[in-house]
Formats: C-alpha cells, sequence, structure tokens
C-alpha cells in the first residue's frame, strides 16, 4: 500500500478523533456546580392581545427563540416565570401553572432530566445538556388551536424565594 | 386507551396512507370513540402548528452516488495492490501484521474522515440545522443546532397546561 493512501487514511482517523472532540468535548471539563436555571410558562397564540392582562409579551429574546421553532404563532405571551437553584445532583420541583408542574436534577457538566407534569401525572422525561446559551422548550397544544410552552434555559441571576430547595 | 396499532392508524388517515380496507373500519371507530375523535383532532392541531418544518441533514449528492465513490476508491486501490503483486519475502513478520490491518485502514479511515467532515460541516453551515426524533409515541424532539434551541412537542394526549381558563378544554 502506498505511502499516499497509508497518509490519507491517518488523516482520516486524525479527523474522526477531532470531530469527536469537537461534538462531545471531554467529561469533567465542566466543573460540578448549582445551575440557576429560569422557567417561563408561555402561550402562542395568533391574537395580538391576552383576554388576561396580567399576561405579559414575552421579551425580545424569547420571543426570537421562539419564532426560530417551526410553529406559526405571531404573539407569545408569558403567563408564569419562575427562577429554579438546582444544587449539583439534586433536584427541583416548581408548580409552573395549577396544571403543570416540572421537575429538574442536576446530573452535572450542565445536564439536567426534566420531568413534566400535567394535572399531578408525569408525562415526560427527557434528559439532555443544558449549557449557557442553551434553550430547551416543551410545549403543546392549547384550546382554540393555540399552544402553551415551558422555557427552561441557565440564567445568571441569583435564584429567588419562589424557588423550591433541592430534594 | 387506545392501543398503539390504533393510535399509528389515525396518524395513516390523516396522512392519507391507511389501507382501503381498513377506512371503513376506522371511521365507525372515529364515529363512536371519542378518544379516538380527540386524537386525530390533536394530530390535525399539530399539523396546523407547525408552519414550514423542513428537517434534514442533506449531503451535495445521493447517498447512493456518495457510497458507490466511496466503493470505486476502495476497489480501485485493491486493484493496485493485486497488480502490485506479493510483498518481498524479507519483510518482517511485524511489517507484514501491519499491512494487513493497512487494508482495512484505509477504506475504514476514508469512511471516518467523510463522516467528520460531514459532521463539522454540518454543525457549522445551513440554518436551522434540526434534528427529530420520536422518543416515545406521544413526543417529538425537534433540534436546532444554529439556534441552540430544543423543542420537545407533546403531541398526545391534548391538554390544556396553561391555566384554568373559563373556556372549557377542547380535547378533554
Amino acid at each position: 500500500m502506498s505511502a499516499k493512501v497509508t497518509a490519507a487514511c491517518g488523516l482520516g482517523w486524525f479527523c474522526a478523533a477531532l470531530a469527536g472532540l469537537v461534538m462531545n468535548p471531554l467529561p469533567g471539563v465542566a466543573a460540578e456546580s448549582n445551575l440557576k436555571l429560569e422557567a417561563l410558562l408561555i402561550w402562542g397564540t395568533n391574537d395580538a392581545q391576552s383576554s388576561d392582562p396580567k399576561h405579559k409579551p414575552a421579551a425580545p429574546e424569547v420571543r426570537k427563540k421562539l419564532q426560530e421553532l417551526p410553529f406559526k404563532w405571531t404573539s407569545y405571551f408569558v403567563i408564569n416565570r419562575k427562577v429554579l437553584e438546582v444544587p449539583a445532583k439534586g433536584s427541583v420541583k416548581v408548580a409552573v401553572s395549577e396544571k403543570c408542574d416540572i421537575e429538574v436534577k442536576n446530573l452535572g457538566n450542565a445536564t439536567v432530566e426534566v420531568s413534566l407534569f400535567g394535572k399531578h401525572e408525569h408525562v415526560l422525561n427527557r434528559k439532555q445538556a443544558l449549557p449557557k446559551g442553551e434553550t430547551m422548550v416543551l410545549g403543546g397544544n392549547a384550546p382554540n388551536a393555540t399552544s402553551w410552552f415551558v422555557v427552561l434555559k441557565q440564567t445568571e441571576a441569583t435564584a429567588t424565594a419562589e424557588s423550591q430547595p433541592g430534594k | 386507551m387506545m392501543d398503539y396499532d390504533s393510535q399509528l392508524k389515525v396518524q395513516a388517515r390523516l396522512d392519507g396512507e391507511l389501507a382501503a380496507q381498513e377506512v371503513p373500519e376506522l371511521e365507525a371507530r372515529l364515529a363512536e370513540d371519542s378518544e379516538a375523535q380527540a386524537l386525530l383532532a390533536e394530530l390535525e392541531m399539530t399539523r396546523g402548528a407547525l408552519a414550514g418544518f423542513e428537517a434534514g441533514v442533506k449531503l451535495p449528492e445521493s447517498p447512493e452516488l456518495f457510497w458507490s465513490k466511496i466503493q470505486r476508491e476502495i476497489r480501485r486501490e485493491i486493484q493496485r495492490e493485486i497488480q502490485r503483486g506479493p510483498k518481498p519475502a524479507e519483510a518482517s513478520r511485524w511489517a507484514s501484521v501491519f499491512a494487513g490491518w493497512q487494508r482495512w485502514l484505509a477504506p475504514v479511515g476514508a469512511v471516518a474522515g467523510v463522516m467528520a467532515a460531514v459532521l463539522v460541516i454540518g454543525r457549522s453551515e445551513r440554518a436551522p440545522e434540526v434534528e427529530t426524533y420520536l422518543a416515545d409515541s406521544g413526543a417529538f424532539t425537534y433540534h436546532d443546532f444554529a439556534a441552540r434551541t430544543t423543542l420537545v412537542w407533546l403531541s398526545y394526549p391534548a391538554d390544556n397546561e396553561l391555566v384554568d381558563s373559563e373556556e372549557p378544554d377542547t380535547l378533554d
């Protein structure tokens, strides 16, 4: 086999290893620490105004995030906002509405396991990395051809009294 | 609770993919079963809510053509090896072992390089770059790499998770 082919296959392996590092950085690089998260309950609709004056339009950056998703809604209203501080290896459960709770487990390395409860029944469990700048959106249909969303992301803000202690 | 096969049939009906002989049976069920009606309405709403969804990492050419190029290169290399004839007898034992591995390293290395290129290019170009998958029958995940956003959409069962609205839940 020629030296050129050997060099080419070596280059191939090198590229593969490099791509592996780019896609999955080495574990343990990010320190285990508390995660400060913001959870927003949002209503997506084509109505320009919400019938409830307490519902405020979503902040521009949140609205932009949601508009990047493949949905047709033109308006997004914030129904509720919670700030959670999830201790390392711990979990926090909060009610985002009377019918909907979320539980977030901090698995370390900015990875979370999110459980969604509807009417106190476990609906969904999802594990994923949620580093700063990454956003997780849970969503579903709401009455009258509208949608609900729970937007979850890391925040720099200090956890408030709204947070519940880790279990 | 509808079984999974029945749910798939409702989805197939919506997609126009249900076998003709199964349509009357499903229509009869839809006329009587409120849960089946709710599922159909939910799926219709979900389809309506999704606007302009188009997923996919695309190769610059068809996968068959892409793979055939790799295959041709492997065959060409094997032909070259055959034409060169056997290696000199004085080659050491370790050299021959390495040569045996090289036979595999070349094609596998080439494929690994191509995959690495697709992965890296796929992350850096064309927005939105998305992947979708069904984690279970009631939810799908949409990941937009460019926007760094993951959407988990719950399509079933339908419910109003927002607030205790005065309006009745349409799908309850």
